[in-house]
């Protein structure tokens, strides 16, 4: 049995002097091991326009890779600017899953546009870059748009290479749920498979059963491979009143021996939220890493990551 | 290629004539027809307003007619299929309905409309499928089957399906992207078309680019291609405007335009081979728009709007072909 022994935040954009466009949250780290230290993608945001309304853009910065907590270097511009008029990424660059390929990069991205009857719609977008500080996309419009099975909100891309085959976990909405007289995204988790990472086979079906409510809402699968098996931690959430304690996000935890087929054990999750601070009321988009010989899990707290991303260390075996 | 030309026989149908479902009372856009043993169904897009804020909804219905096309037998008293659900990509709209027939069943391939913030719009094409002889559809999926893709960013739009050589083949339209004509202009579009083909009607692989060369240089709209053949040889009419102010500008509205192949790959540009001209101070004098062509008991016969996009309905024409 495993535990994630908690280690504290490790970075928000409050800690640092922050550019405009990074004046808050870092959401959805995704982390890679440099020479000298760990650089951390994550998406960010600058203050709301007139209406509250917010874009969301992506950046990373570096870590000690001997002191993960401390901040060597913060990208001074974001990775990929925003998309023009009217197309899918107008208006946010949010979450990024960064893969080196070859000599260069890859991002695979959400890309948000805003919508009159729901606030917001998703899909996935791809860009590269040689360094990867700064990415150019491949095409003005998404890689994973709408389909017959998966109508909206295509978000939360992770990007893995298992044996030489490209795997993208993502979530895909099933249903606007007016809530209060609000809509609310009801979203499941989602594979598709490919050989150049660009021409994508969706699986069509939800790899992990809701748990704590029909309705339930599960983000960021994060999929890699330990012990001979495949395992995945995600975040869900109950689909009313959610941005609070009471039905915020948790992180959950499911096994494959075959990356199609799951089985949900949230009481292997071995995190939870913490009695009070930072990561008091809910904790999601978990993303395990490994860093000499230590494994890592970068999550976010209260807010969806409002005050940023922290770092637990697995205890015992998965 | 032997000289061929469209004769305008009238206006066929006028909405404000009718009780039509929804509340509808104007616009009959995109006449869509569907050749029954006794009869023929034309469908159409017609448009309620929203209650919430004003704007239209375009829903779609069907008026039957005589196999001539000269007589009105009747006009449905539902709507056909109701517009998708909150957040969906048809919520706010279904406009064209474009029809064709898979053994018992119907096809219907619609292009769902649901609105933007920094845009008005954005589409896709979707699919429904009716078992009861295309009185009521059944949609595949709450998402579109033909969307926003990597080189295609935004208004997919227009399917028109025909079964061809063992394979469903697709033409449809594509926005290249939103622009403002003027300083502080809200953005307007820009599409083409282009051309998919699929095993299965649901899976489609598109060809990257525009099809038809453009008349009127990078800035044409091309909009609703229908696919027809005349002694083997394939035609595609559609139609083309400005893509800036077209609306009120005499001259930048739509008009037909049309395109030739042999192989449904390559396809060449030809608007003078089969012209269709309005009548000025008739109901189609100023635009002539959303062509659907149909072969009826040994007659070509092109369904198609006038002016103001259809608000007062479609008329038909009829191919005077040398043969």
């Amino acid at each position: 049995m495993h535990r994630w022994h908690k280690l504290g935040r490790v970075f928000g954009p409050q800690d640092v002097d922050a550019p405009p466009w990074m004046q808050s949250f870092a959401q959805a780290p995704c982390a890679h091991v440099l020479d000298d230290v760990v650089r951390v993608y994550f998406s960010c945001r600058p203050p709301p326009d007139a209406n509250g309304q917010y874009v969301s853009r992506s950046a990373f910065v570096e870590l000690d890779r001997a002191d993960l907590f401390r901040v060597r270097r913060v990208a001074a511009e974001p990775i990929l600017p925003l998309g023009g008029t009217g197309t899918f990424d107008e208006f946010g660059v949010y979450p990024v899953s960064v893969i080196r390929d070859g000599e260069g990069w890859r991002a695979y991205y959400a890309g948000w546009t805003r919508c009159e009857s729901v606030p917001f719609n998703t899909a996935i977008g791809v860009a590269t870059s040689r360094d990867g500080e700064r990415f150019e996309r491949l095409g003005p419009g998404p890689l994973l748009g709408y389909t017959p099975d998966e109508p909206f909100v295509i978000s939360g891309p992770k990007v893995r290479r298992f044996g030489g085959r490209w795997y993208l976990f993502y979530i895909a909405g099933r249903v606007w749920k007016r809530v209060d007289g609000r809509p609310e995204p009801v979203y499941r988790i989602r594979m598709a498979t490919s050989d150049d990472g660009l021409s994508w086979r969706r699986e069509n079906r939800d790899l992990i059963a809701p748990r704590i409510e029909a309705d339930e809402a599960q983000a960021s699968p994060d999929v890699f491979e330990s012990g001979g098996r495949w395992h995945m931690f995600y975040s869900y959430r109950g689909s009313e009143r959610f941005r609070g304690r009471e039905n915020g996000y948790r992180i959950g935890y499911a096994w494959s021996e075959d990356l199609l087929h799951w089985t949900r054990d949230d009481t292997r999750a071995g995190i939870d939220v913490s009695d009070a601070g930072w990561d008091s009321e809910m904790i999601s988009y978990p993303h395990v890493f490994e860093v000499d010989g230590t494994t890592y899990m970068a999550y976010l707290g209260n807010q969806v990551g409002r005050e940023g991303f922290g770092l637990a260390r697995l205890e015992g075996s998965l | 290629m032997a000289a061929m030309r469209w004769r305008r026989l009238g206006r066929l149908f006028d909405p404000r004539e009718h009780t039509l479902p929804a509340g509808c009372r104007e616009y009959a856009q995109s006449p869509q027809a569907l050749v029954f043993d006794d009869f023929v169904r034309v469908y159409f897009s017609t448009r309620s307003v929203d209650p919430a804020n004003g704007k239209f909804l375009s829903r779609v219905a069907y008026a039957d007619f005589d196999r001539g096309l000269r007589t009105l037998r009747g006009v449905s008293a539902h709507e056909v299929l109701p517009l998708g659900g909150l957040g969906t990509f048809d919520e706010h709209g279904i406009f064209p309905f474009s029809v064709v027939r898979d053994g018992e069943r119907v096809l219907a391939y619609t292009t769902g409309w649901s609105r933007r913030v920094s845009v008005s719009v954005e589409t896709g094409i979707g699919l429904a499928v009716s078992r009861d002889g295309g009185e009521r559809f059944e949609r595949v999926g709450t998402g579109p089957v033909l969307g926003a893709s990597l080189h295609q960013p935004c208004l997919v739009a227009d399917g028109f399906v025909r079964h061809i050589g063992g394979r469903f083949r697709m033409w449809y339209i594509f926005g290249t992207g939103w622009r403002a004509g003027a300083p502080g202009a809200a953005p307007d579009r820009t599409y083409k078309i282009g051309q998919a083909v699929s095993d299965d009607g649901i899976a489609w692989t598109r060809e990257d680019g525009a099809i038809v060369a453009d008349r009127l240089g990078p800035d044409e709209c091309q909009a609703l291609p229908a696919v027809f053949a005349i002694g083997g040889r394939h035609h595609m009419v559609f139609c083309y405007r400005e893509s800036f102010d077209f609306r009120s500008h005499a001259g930048r509205g739509y008009r037909i335009g049309h395109a030739w192949s042999d192989d449904l790959v390559r396809w060449t540009r030809d608007d003078d081979a089969m012209p269709l001209t309005g009548e000025p101070g008739d109901w189609d004098g100023a635009m002539q728009c959303y062509p659907n062509v149909v072969e009826i008991d040994g007659r070509v016969l092109m369904l198609y709007n006038g002016d103001t996009f259809g608000r007062h309905g479609f008329g038909v024409a009829e191919l005077e072909v040398a043969r």
